[in-house]
């Protein structure tokens, strides 16, 4: 299915270029001029929206690159070479101190470079799509069929082409805000853009995949050793905040939906809660609550339970445990919630045969509520897994990835995940060059598991399997 | 059978009992802490959790114009408003074309998304702060800043909107073509009427996300007072060593946050269970 | 199908409008740096090269010069001068910059915007975007390297220079510079720590091992921060050191290091022994601490502090350690906290800049922000005033610092090495370990110090 889609891909490609074969040696005079002047063509046959249309973008795609694109794109392969230097100021004839002559900004330049290739390549497709319409309006008026006119071409966009109308912010929206950042962050992590090389007073420039290299490097200052730590605790976290969540929730559903249980509302409500309060809130303080001096601590102790402060956030392992089980706290009402509805849609009579099989209330969960609930909510775990391996607030606001550890090395603690350690890594050291490495490999993480799971789906294989 | 039925009844409520205080408990407190006197160890942490002594010290500080709280909740405020409007319109628009629409690119476009959603957000910051800079939406500017960002890229987030389309059936829309209702009559006078859960869902998640953004809202205001959210003012005085004694001021101003998002969440539980089930059955 | 063409073209020339945003909108007056390295301004101006403003300013200069004899009428320009201070000394910071102004009438063009930030927080925002960073702003000492090697400083020369070396006491004079140069301009000689104790439970604030004794006595908490800039009590107060050399460009090139020595040792077993107390706490934030009965902190929490503990509010040096029957006072950092000028493109603002910057610092205002907030004063005529002669918490800090090294520059490594060093002995990680086992982490940490150099 994929190789077909990349396949097509190419064929479509290889018939564009037919066709702008076809259209040149074909075409007539006004089609052969449009190669050039976009829009042309339509004009001509008075198909004035597109052609104006196609003329202004020509018009603003080369007013763009000569006032703005191009100085960029010249020194995308250097990323700039013009240092920034200072020169002795003079104010009122006496020397005060030195001014700042700024050079080149290697970060704008690869930043708008990167924004002036895509520009670039929506032309191009623009103008194969100008050339295209041309030509194939001519074969029409040769055919002596009519071309729509510009009303038709117009309210055509609120009918046939409203997904057009539709699409195109949103489409621009993420391309902009999204696939640009991407693909410029991507690039970074071929630079050696950090806190030594920090435009706009130093230059940075590429270096090829030396940062991968220092990403799985181990010993020495090289970052293997802890990257191989956190991405084994990123995933010990993932699953556990994962299932332990899932069927904690589910249970609490449950006893929720048992016959005979009164106020069913106000049990919801009140696990809802941790949904509705703002997690920077809730977190924050019960993150304090567990400290070595907080709340928890001080109760146990003042009550004699136990002689010394536990250490939830200062021992390693602890702090594992004790962030697996405030998530659950965090986690367990979306489940709840998302089963309860689902619960209810198991068709009691199954209950009822099993009940009279003999099966006891644990069979029948294994039996007949857990089959189903794997299977319509799949999706959800899935969904769940990886969102967790990204899971940046309950970390951070917790325990912000302490203890430390002398055996980590860039700023990494214990129970910081690959998230947490790429946001410490920007914010904390504008290691931008190994939070760039960084942040590929949670793609690559990602993008590994959902692959996998996806395809080992049963809801996703056979939409009618459970009957 | 009945007295065996009552026993495991009992029990059930003994476990939600106990549930309800674990789940109530932090914020039990919180809501104490803030009604501390200042006068009370400084307004620092303390390890207990009735107050000695009741005041509304806090809340006095953070309706003070000193304390720029004020300004911090009407950014935010702003913000959740612009977001929720401009993301539930982003929103349903992509979902319907997915839904309805059949065009070249759609099953490209739509794997695309699903693939650049598995990039971490964090990662582009440092970019799109150069980028919102260039437009001056940057320090001073970050409110409309943030509030371009959020709704730019928020046609990604179809997948639940686009579940509930999909359940919606085609013949609906087949019968009022053929009526020679044009795609966007049907988009405004069908389906957006009908769509009114969803648009309550989608509106009530754009409206919460801001309250809790801390991470960009801080990068994009870089320290300029007047632009900050509640959340990065808030979690600049528990964060940052200068601010000592902030304690209960932080509490006090949690509280006056959790309080408005908590009350519209519960009014609108309904439509959010519906859409977080639906979301989670289709994925 | 064909007509799809439309609503493309129409989206591109939308987006293709979105980016004349960014090509045009820009041509904003009261540019300050931004022009010269802002390439979309250098758009406008239709030059191709970038640097044009930047050289037309050195060009201006050069004009400047030429004109010396009539600079009577010089123009100093107009715009807004940014600051970033700590959010205690935003108000004292206002006032004295309006007296600045009514004392300098031909510098009136500027006016002055002040913003509430932390001196441990400056750094990292200000080195995240430089342009945008304020024109003024004040952090902690330990940040110094780094701003320099971000080209976050300008370099302060000529009188401005001899102002900082010769109206401060040495130590914020020496640390005012990186190699050679001097960077900033000294705020406080206050950066240092000493011990606020309860008089009421601390019965020998003299003795460290007689502090927790107490305090477990009394049931208080005892806080002592092991992190980077805290654990340097001990380790310097063994005898040990560690110290770094750098070059004008904030460039670490050489390294003094002896943590990985019998003293070393002494001091990481001291730690461990502190931290093994169950009254122990890591923490350096009055504001933080619960129920403690003794603190080891800066004079910036003095006011809480004194809130909290009451007419039991008392303060001394740092107390002594005994490890292996030996005893050692207690050493660590004292440090200062500078106010910097950011790089600037325009002579007439940096001469502002450099101005305001060397009122802020000078004895007046110095004077103003001990009274109001209780920083201590690195301007010797400052140091010398009664009131500040007579404060109790500076006292202890005085004391304090004839025990101290003068911080001098660290590379960022050095701090969060050292933080993973203190939460790893106080996490209980080395518990039990025999000596030789200490001494392998000790020589582990020593290396990566070493590696630091190039």
């Amino acid at each position: 299915m994929k190789e077909n889609q990349i396949a097509g891909f190419f064929k479509g490609i290889g018939n564009a270029f037919g066709l702008i074969g076809t259209a040149f040696s074909k075409g007539d005079w006004k089609t052969k001029l449009s190669f050039i002047i976009m829009g042309f063509g339509s004009i001509m046959r008075k198909q004035f929206a597109r052609g104006i249309a196609f003329l202004a973008v020509e018009i603003l795609y080369i007013w763009y690159i000569v006032s703005f694109g191009a100085s960029y794109l010249v020194k995308f392969g250097s990323l700039g070479t013009v240092a920034t230097h200072e020169e002795p100021a003079y104010f009122n004839g006496i020397e005060i101190g030195k001014t700042t002559v700024f050079g080149d900004n290697s970060f704008l330049i690869l930043l708008f470079s990167v924004m002036t290739l895509f520009i670039t390549v929506l032309f191009i497709i623009i103008w194969y799509i100008n050339v295209k319409n041309n030509y194939e309006s001519q074969l029409k008026l040769e055919a002596g069929k009519e071309l729509p006119s510009n009303k038709q071409d117009l309210s055509s966009l609120l009918d046939h082409n409203f997904d057009k109308t539709l699409l195109s912010i949103p489409v621009l929206g993420v391309f902009m805000f999204v696939v640009v950042p991407i693909v410029f962050m991507i690039l970074v992590a071929f630079t050696n853009y950090d806190a030594t090389h920090q435009p706009p007073t130093n230059l940075f420039t590429w270096v090829g995949f030396e940062n991968f290299k220092n990403l799985l490097s181990i010993g020495g200052s090289g970052f293997g050793s802890t990257f191989f730590t956190i991405l084994i605790w990123t995933l010990v976290w993932a699953f556990f905040a994962t299932f332990l969540n899932y069927f904690g929730g589910m249970a609490v559903a449950i006893l929720i939906n048992k016959k005979g249980i009164k106020f069913k509302k106000l049990w919801r409500t009140i696990l809802v809660m941790t949904i509705a309060v703002p997690q920077f809130v809730s977190l924050l303080y019960i993150g304090k609550m567990f400290a070595k001096d907080g709340l928890i601590n001080g109760y146990l102790m003042k009550w004699g339970w136990i002689d010394s402060a536990i250490p939830f956030w200062t021992d390693p392992l602890l702090a594992k445990i004790t962030i697996i089980i405030i998530n659950v706290w965090v986690g367990i009402p979306y489940v709840m919630l998302i089963t309860t509805g689902l619960l209810m849609n198991i068709p009691e009579d199954l209950y009822e045969s099993a009940r009279i099989d003999g099966a006891n209330p644990f069979q029948m969960f294994m039996k007949i509520t857990l089959p189903y609930m794997l299977f319509v909510t799949g999706p959800y775990l899935l969904t769940s897994f990886t969102g967790n391996l990204n899971n940046f607030n309950v970390i951070y606001l917790l325990t912000t990835g302490s203890p430390l550890s002398t055996e980590l090395t860039g700023g990494a603690g214990r129970t910081d995940l690959l998230i947490t350690w790429l946001y410490k890594l920007t914010v904390n050291d504008t290691n931008y060059r190994m939070a760039a490495v960084i942040g590929i490999m949670v793609f690559v993480v990602t993008a590994v598991i959902s692959l996998v799971v996806y395809n080992i789906l049963p809801s996703v294989k056979d939409e009618e399997g459970f009957q | 059978m009945t007295s065996k039925k009552k026993i495991s009844n009992a029990i059930t409520y003994v476990v939600l009992v106990l549930i309800s205080i674990i789940w109530l408990f932090p914020f039990v407190c919180l809501v104490l802490q803030s009604f501390r006197s200042y006068n009370e160890m400084g307004g620092g942490m303390v390890d207990y959790i009735i107050p000695k002594k009741f005041s509304l010290d806090s809340y006095k500080f953070l309706f003070d114009p000193s304390s720029n709280f004020i300004s911090w909740y009407k950014n935010t405020l702003i913000i959740s408003v612009f977001v929720t409007i401009g993301q539930t319109i982003f929103v349903l628009c992509t979902s319907y074309v997915l839904s309805r629409m059949r065009f070249k690119g759609r099953e490209l476009l739509m794997r695309f998304w699903l693939i650049l959603g598995m990039f971490p957000g964090f990662l582009s910051m440092i970019c799109l702060y150069f980028l919102l800079k260039q437009f001056g939406l940057t320090q001073e500017g970050a409110v409309p800043g943030l509030i371009l960002i959020s709704v730019a890229s928020s046609g990604m987030g179809y997948y639940i909107c686009k579940g509930f389309f999909d359940t919606l059936p085609k013949a609906l829309d087949e019968a009022a073509r053929i009526d020679g209702a044009t795609r966007a009559q049907i988009f405004f006078g069908m389906i957006i009427p009908l769509a009114k859960p969803i648009i309550i869902y989608q509106a009530l998640v754009a409206f919460m996300g801001p309250w809790c953004d801390y991470v960009f809202a801080s990068y994009v205001a870089s320290g300029t007072s007047a632009s900050y959210n509640v959340a990065v003012g808030l979690q600049r005085w528990l964060f940052t060593g200068d601010y000592q004694g902030y304690f209960t001021r932080f509490c006090a101003g949690g509280v006056l946050v959790a309080v408005p998002v908590t009350i519209l969440f519960m009014c609108l539980q309904k439509y959010y269970v519906e859409g977080v089930t639906g979301g989670a059955v289709k994925g | 199908m064909k007509k799809r063409v439309l609503a493309l073209a129409m989206s591109t020339a939308m987006i293709a409008s979105v980016l004349t945003a960014c090509g045009g909108g820009k041509d904003t007056p009261a540019q300050d740096t931004n022009n010269a390295a802002d390439n979309t301004a250098a758009a406008n101006n239709t030059a191709t090269d970038n640097n044009a403003p930047a050289e037309n300013n050195a060009a201006d200069n050069n004009a400047a010069d030429n004109t010396a004899a009539d600079n009577q009428t010089m123009d100093f320009g107009s715009g807004e001068i940014k600051i970033w201070v700590p959010d205690a000394v935003t108000g004292v910071t206002q006032t004295l910059a309006d007296s600045f102004f009514s004392e300098h009438p031909e510098m009136a063009g500027y006016t002055v915007k002040i913003e509430p930030m932390g001196e441990g927080d400056a750094a990292g925002k200000v080195i995240m975007d430089v342009e945008a960073a304020p024109d003024l702003y004040a952090f902690a000492q330990d940040q110094m390297a780094r701003l320099v090697a971000a080209g976050a400083l300008t370099t302060i020369s000529g009188d401005y220079a001899t102002f900082v070396q010769d109206s401060n006491d040495s130590g914020a004079a020496a640390a005012a510079k990186v190699g050679n140069e001097v960077y900033a301009f000294p705020l406080t000689s206050d950066n240092g720590y000493f011990l606020y104790y309860d008089k009421s439970v601390v019965t020998d604030p003299s003795s460290l091992e007689q502090i927790v004794a107490d305090c477990e006595a009394a049931g208080k908490n005892f806080y002592f921060d092991t992190g980077s800039w805290y654990q340097t009590a001990f380790f310097f107060g063994a005898g040990c050191e560690l110290t770094f050399d750098t070059d004008e460009d904030g460039n670490f090139t050489g390294i003094n290091n002896t943590y990985a020595s019998e003293n070393g040792l002494k001091a990481m077993k001291a730690i461990r022994q502190m931290s093994e107390s169950k009254i122990y706490m890591d923490g350096s934030s009055v504001g933080d601490a619960v129920n403690w009965a003794a603190i080891v902190d800066g004079t910036w929490d003095s006011s809480s502090a004194k809130e909290v503990l009451g007419e039991n509010y008392a303060c001394a040096k740092l107390p002594s350690f005994t490890v292996d029957g030996e005893t050692f006072q207690l050493g660590g950092f004292g440090g200062f906290k500078l106010m910097g000028v950011k790089p600037q493109a325009e002579a007439g603002k940096l001469v502002v800049c450099l101005e305001l910057a060397k009122y802020l610092s000078d004895t007046d205002a110095q004077l103003t922000r001990f009274n109001e907030v209780g920083w201590g004063p690195s301007n010797v005529k400052a140091q010398e005033d009664p009131a500040v002669q007579g404060d109790e918490a500076l006292s202890a800090l005085r004391e304090q610092l004839q025990y101290t090294v003068p911080q001098g520059q660290y590379p960022g490594e050095y701090w969060s090495e050292a933080d993973a060093l203190g939460e790893t002995i106080c996490g209980g990680n080395f518990k039990g370990y025999t000596d030789e086992q200490l001494m392998t982490e000790l020589e582990a940490f020593a290396a990566k110090m070493d590696a630091l150099v190039q």
